[in-house]
């Protein structure tokens, strides 16, 4: 995926330079391929980054469960890790029985530097390979997407249920706010009639969230 | 726009929710409600960026991210693994397009 996000980043108009230097600095997957997505689509930078802000809100819960988990508590060690947190990092170290701070800086840092990689590849291979190749990538994001929405959405009828608002709600609010402000305001809007919808039919365990884990340690 | 002031200031709204646990963790405390709605978030921004933003994935022709987003979810939908649904849907947007030789990139 590193790959994939430095080809959509470089059409949109980054330098591979500056699309490396996102991958170091930003280091969150879903949050990297929306900014350059939405600057493909000519977006605002504020709207680029409310949109960052609250697709990358999730991070906060993680970072509170895994520093909730780790062992040692040490403040300085949890703020030089601070960055390092992803869907990936989250979910290996929290499913995981061990629970040392080194571990997880361990396996993070290696997730760190595989997604850098992946960005400095792609940068290169941007050039090698043909336009229709490049042009069929433009969908490599939108298929993620879906593959990650779809096991919950196929497990759970609520989650089903949410997502099909959501979209719905997002494309009719195109009309009245623009793509840009539509995403955040459905993004929200559709969380909060989600609370509603997940508050019926009692629910077997808390929350399908890895998050859960986190706090059984506890 | 400024690239560089983008990249910076993407960095910093992405850091500041990663930042905060690393210096309060243990002081906290979520309400179930607060969680559960951080929870849901994820679902309804992928589900926001979808529809109908597939559709725009080839801007002359929409049905393109429409057929895409089909394969991926009958993938899915069939648990095959996430980076091989990515492949075989970049693969069936290549074979859709040399179906097509009308088209022009």
């Amino acid at each position: 995926m590193g790959i994939g996000y430095a080809v959509l980043a470089t059409q949109a108009g980054l330098s591979p330079l500056e699309t490396v230097s996102m991958s170091v600095l930003v280091y969150a997957g879903a949050g990297q391929i929306i900014a350059a997505t939405m600057l493909a689509q000519g977006a605002s930078l504020v709207a680029i980054a409310l949109t960052n802000f609250v697709v990358n809100l999730r991070y906060f819960i993680m970072n509170t469960c895994i520093y909730t988990q780790v062992e040692e508590s040490n403040s300085a060690l949890n703020i030089a890790s601070a960055h390092l947190v992803v869907d990936e990092s989250f979910a290996m170290f929290t499913l995981d029985k061990e629970s040392s701070i080194w571990f997880y800086l361990g396996l993070a840092l290696f997730a760190w530097f595989s997604w850098i990689a992946g960005a400095i590849v792609g940068v290169f291979a941007y050039d090698i390979i043909p336009l229709i190749v490049a042009n069929s990538f433009n969908i490599s994001l939108y298929a993620l997407f879906v593959a990650i929405l779809i096991p919950p959405m196929k497990e759970d009828k609520r989650i089903f249920l949410i997502v099909v608002i959501t979209g719905i709600i997002n494309i009719a609010l195109q009309y009245v706010l623009g793509s840009n402000w539509s995403l955040v305001v459905s993004t929200i809007l559709g969380a909060a009639i989600g609370m509603k919808i997940m508050g019926y039919g009692k629910k077997d365990e808390e929350c399908g969230n890895k998050c859960i884990s986190g706090d059984v340690v506890e | 726009m400024n690239h560089v002031l983008l990249i910076i200031v993407v960095a910093i709204v992405t850091f500041i929710p990663r930042l905060i646990p690393a210096l309060f963790v243990g002081k906290i405390e979520f309400t179930p409600k607060v969680e559960e709605f951080l929870n849901l978030i994820p679902y309804t921004a992928l589900a926001a960026l979808i529809c109908p933003g597939v559709l725009t994935v080839d801007t002359n022709y929409w049905f393109v991210g429409l057929v895409g987003a089909i394969v991926a979810a009958g993938l899915a939908w069939k648990k095959v693994h996430i980076g091989l649904i990515v492949v075989i849907t970049v693969i069936a947007l290549i074979c859709l397009y040399m179906l097509i030789p009308v088209m022009h990139l």
